[in-house]
């Protein structure tokens, strides 16, 4: 199925578009901005149908997935800025302070113009509109760019989007490096991208010669720890249904599983039983299991399972032609198997000797997306918590916070930066634009002594109007730091010894 | 001049790797450890604020009422605010109520990023250190600074007294010139808070993308003032006057250029001699209250744009390089395509620029970068809304410049081409951190709502049930479309 490519002439049009669109002041309307927020939604509603046939068409993905991640997370989203614009665009007060409140001082959201949100082939439809609703609260203008590998869902957004949303605003740029080049050497006022490092690092060079501000939402890596007294039916359910929703392709999903070598058996025989529960006459006759995106990541995939020095403990076929690859658990997998990146429905376990080695595993690799807790212990818990870091972590589920109204997707240090969903969303894409409002009488009340000739007592009266400081921390309390003392006590010491060296020679 | 000594580029890999290592120590997880140390600034400075009064006296000729004015008290006040909501800042939050997660217990919690990189510009070099570094000390971060290198008697005694003041592994100075930066940027850092220009900003942006580090860009603008010809010219003058000398104009908040009806600019210009009059009665040059350019080279930069101007010097216009004196210089008469428009100036040289109209003020304006700030100057809100409403820009100021960056509770940040991200208050905090969200979901959630989720599927009225009620589908219009005949499923 091929997918018509926007003219590499047409996308300089479409950016002067959209800038002269936002730049005619029409999205300055909240009541204009509630509309096309609402027909986002009901591009989607009146088209379920549809999208979840080129979702199927596109990644084999089951009906269900694309209702439960794509629709009903727009929804969601639709409804939060819906229902909140008003409050996110108000005008702000800071809180009172006697020595400025008569200038009125005020803080105002206002759009930063406009922008380009560039989404990757795994969830489309949620990874463009999310970020497109918190674009419109914000008051900007938008360019979609939808992933060139899955052709009948971007052929269908770009002929719905002009049908439902206004022509001159929100456009759709379909094509693959060629376009998104050309794309990217335009001036745009953020860039929200997600994928890949790789592709992240080339989106934040491009943005950098245009000053652009950024979101990039990046890749996962991320482990499970899986403590032994557990239900561990419960956990290896979750797991595995995080592991095998959209055949393995969520940037949220768990990649590894951290558990004790002794309860490892246990844990591939619980994930075993559910592949059986979940695919009854197994996956690939499955309506309710997916396919990779294409052959090439197939044949990626595929490769990465036969260079595993883990034990297959069941799956591992990979069918290239079908874009089939089973879901796949491998236990006995470390540090530095080829497995730990992946992409795919094939689970990692990493045996480990207990809480302490799963917590230093996980912070000697890249800071993951998320890290999820199988444990009701709240030490263990805890322990967790203080002792690394992600974007998101999770006690007893994985992936659903992607849906849950009020808590921002986003990552740190090589998953990225910036946030999409609900009020996070929306700040990425505006800017606190401040203001206040000098009555004349306030220079000979308050603020005379600024102006030059610069007398002592302006001066004094400068002072008299400084921020008092803190308490001053008492020595235990700072770190006028042991390094410091015990160079200073270094130095007595040396001194006092000198001296009595020189003492005993005299005497 | 005093000499700065460069930390030796050697040096400069230790330093970022003991401040990951004393980040990793978890030291600044205590609450009361990060008051302490932003408390610690504040003494810093306030112990020593004559050795800094007197260093900038060096390094920029800086009068003392300038320095306690623009340089300190901002940083009293971001380590007040800092002190005083930290808790609050870091404190674990609850997402609003929702039907569907509320069993998960969804929370956020602001976490530090990590260890972060502060270049900061030479025209505030204590104000541009100390209050990025308190918001970055109340995110939980580890620091290294990098203070300007033309400002060397002000970047010494930042040398010398951080380390007596503060944790020595968390946070460090690293002084220097191209070289020493570019050691810094080849470096991996958890953010990089930059101040300066656009030229410069963009290698620094460049740099950090190899390494998918997140930046703040504070950067200039050619801030523009529009005049009502109805409003007060002498209160106007004189607050403009007074933006623009300020440490002899080398302030990114400063009035560059400012737009009079044609009719009305001999007035401004009467009212701006006076006011001119009023601030240096023995002349400029021999001002105690009027800085120096911070480098020879800063200094040829403006002789040369005042050189070239085609408008008419009205006030000023005399400079010796090799004193580092611009004297306080205004331009009437100033076309949009004069050399003055090249550049920000970014020294105490002020345009008049005479317009037929409000809007061709307004077309002029957006003709350019978005600039940090727009100032009018007029009691009628609607000719305060019009500039305001169709102009970009970090921040509209009605009859008043500069000043507001001292205000708590108002961010300082940019749109456009004066950058993006912010320094003060809460809004700088969250530059510093990131929101680590967590649940905690139930195992008997399965049971009651969410068990439908796992394979194999079966088409089930449970998934339509989570969705939200839609927002009403607009009425008939242009951009509405009509329902399609044929409904998908999930209807109920």
């Amino acid at each position: 199925m091929s997918l018509t490519y926007t003219p590499l002439d047409e996308i300089p049009n479409i950016h002067a578009t959209a800038r002269r669109a936002f730049l005619s002041g029409k999205t300055k309307s909240i009541v204009f901005r509630k509309r096309q927020i609402a027909q986002v939604a009901w591009m989607v509603k009146d088209n379920e149908q549809r999208f979840m046939e080129a979702m199927k068409a596109d990644l084999g993905r089951p009906y269900q997935e694309t209702e439960f991640f794509d629709f009903g997370i727009v929804y969601g989203e639709s409804r939060m800025a819906y229902d909140n614009i008003e409050k996110w665009t108000k005008e702000q007060a800071p809180d009172f302070n006697p020595n400025w409140f008569l200038m009125k001082p005020r803080l105002k959201p206002e759009p930063k113009g406009v922008v380009l949100v560039i989404a990757p082939f795994n969830y489309p439809l949620f990874l463009l509109l999310v970020p497109l609703i918190s674009a419109i609260a914000g008051g900007n203008a938008a360019v979609l760019k939808p992933p060139e590998n899955t052709p009948v869902f971007s052929a269908l957004l770009a002929e719905l989007l002009p049908e439902y949303l206004d022509k001159e605003l929100f456009h759709v740029v379909n094509g693959a490096v060629a376009e998104t080049t050309k794309l990217l050497e335009l001036p745009w006022d953020h860039i929200m991208y997600t994928g890949n490092g790789r592709v992240g690092r080339i989106v934040a060079e491009a943005a950098a010669k245009h000053l652009t501000p950024l979101t990039l939402e990046l890749g996962g890596k991320n482990p499970v720890i899986v403590d032994p007294k557990v239900d561990l039916e419960m956990a290896a359910r979750r797991i595995f249904w995080g592991r095998t929703s959209n055949a393995g392709q969520i940037c949220l999903a768990p990649e590894y599983v951290l558990v004790p070598e002794e309860s490892q058996a246990a844990l591939v025989s619980a994930f075993r039983n559910f592949y059986h529960s979940f695919f009854p006459e197994g996956a690939k006759k499955s309506d309710s299991f997916g396919r990779i995106v294409t052959e090439a990541h197939a044949a990626r995939i595929k490769n990465l399972i036969e260079q595993t020095r883990g034990t297959i403990e069941f799956g591992g076929d990979v069918d290239i032609a079908e874009k089939y690859v089973s879901p796949t658990v491998v236990s006995n997998v470390r540090a530095d198997d080829p497995l730990m990146e992946i992409f795919g429905p094939v689970l990692a376990i990493v045996p480990v000797k207990d809480i302490d080695e799963a917590i230093a595993f996980i912070n000697s690799r890249d800071v993951p997306l998320a890290i999820y807790v199988f444990s009701f212990d709240k030490a263990l818990q805890k322990k967790v918590v203080d002792n690394t870091q992600s974007g998101a972590i999770m006690m007893n589920e994985t992936l659903v916070t992607a849906g849950a109204p009020g808590l921002p997707v986003g990552g740190k240090g090589p998953g990225g930066y910036g946030y999409y969903t609900s009020k996070y969303g929306f700040d990425q894409f505006v800017h606190m634009r401040v203001s206040v409002n000098n009555p004349a009488w306030v220079d000979k009340l308050a603020l005379w002594f600024r102006f030059p000739p610069y007398t002592v007592a302006g001066g004094k009266k400068i002072r008299s109007l400084e921020t008092p400081l803190p308490p001053r921390p008492t020595d235990s309390e700072s770190s006028i730091s042991n390094t410091w003392v015990v160079l200073l006590a270094t130095a007595v010491a040396a001194a006092s010894s000198v001296a009595v060296l020189r003492a005993m020679e005299r005497v | 001049m005093s000499m700065l000594v460069p930390t030796p580029i050697d040096e400069i890999s230790n330093i970022h790797r003991r401040a990951r290592e004393a980040f990793f120590s978890g030291k600044t997880k205590s609450i009361a450890f990060r008051k302490a140390q932003i408390a610690q600034v504040g003494y810093l400075l306030k112990d020593n604020e004559h050795r800094f009064i007197e260093a900038l006296k060096q390094d920029l000729r800086r009068p003392e009422s300038e320095t306690i004015l623009c340089d300190l008290a901002g940083a009293y006040i971001e380590v007040r605010s800092a002190y005083d909501n930290v808790e609050q800042w870091t404190k674990i939050q609850k997402a609003d109520f929702n039907l569907n997660f509320f069993a998960m217990s969804p929370k956020l919690k602001a976490e530090p990023k990590g260890v972060v990189l502060l270049i900061a510009p030479f025209n505030l070099p204590t104000f541009l250190v100390f209050s990025p570094l308190v918001s970055m000390i109340a995110g939980g971060n580890a620091a290294v600074i990098k203070p300007p290198d033309q400002t060397p008697a002000c970047s010494a005694l930042i040398a010398e007294l951080v380390p007596q003041y503060l944790d020595n592994d968390l946070y460090h100075v690293v002084n220097g010139g191209v070289p020493e930066t570019k050691k810094l940027l080849d470096l991996r850092w958890d953010h990089i808070f930059y101040i300066g220009n656009g030229r410069t900003g963009r290698i620094i942006a460049e740099a950090a993308a190899k390494h998918l580090t997140p930046t703040t860009m504070e950067l200039g603008g050619k801030n523009p003032v529009v005049l009502d010809p109805k409003c007060d010219f002498n209160v106007a003058a004189r607050r403009i006057l007074w933006g623009r000398f300020l440490n002899c104009g080398q302030i990114c908040m400063a009035p560059e250029y400012v737009l009079v009806q044609k009719e009305h600019q001999d007035r401004l210009v009467d009212a701006m001699k006076e006011v001119y009059a009023s601030f240096y009665p023995e002349g400029p040059e021999n001002s105690d209250s009027l800085a120096r350019i911070v480098n020879e080279a800063h200094a040829a930069r403006i002789k040369q744009i005042i050189d070239e101007t085609k408008g008419t010097i009205v006030l000023g216009g005399d400079a010796d390089v090799s004193k580092r004196y611009i004297a306080p210089t205004v331009v009437r008469d100033v076309a949009f395509d004069d050399p003055l428009f090249q550049d920000e100036v970014f020294g105490p040289v002020l345009a008049v620029v005479p317009v037929n109209s409000i809007e061709e003020a307004i077309d002029f304006i957006n003709s350019g970068e978005s600039p940090l700030a727009v100032y009018v100057f007029s009691t009628d809100k609607s000719f305060q809304s019009k500039v305001f409403d169709n102009t970009r820009s970090g921040a509209a100021n009605a009859n008043e410049v500069v000043i507001t960056t001292a205000i708590p509770g108002l961010p300082m940040g940019g749109v456009g081409g004066s950058g993006y991200g912010y320094y003060t208050g809460k809004q700088a905090f969250e530059e510093f951190t990131h929101w680590r969200i967590s649940i905690d979901n139930p195992s008997w959630a399965d049971k009651i709502g969410f068990g439908f989720r796992f394979p194999p599927y079966k088409p089930s009225k449970m998934l339509a049930m989570l969705y939200p009620s839609l927002p009403p589908r607009p009425a008939q219009g242009k951009n509405s479309k009509r329902a399609s005949t044929k409904s998908g499923a999930g209807k109920l």
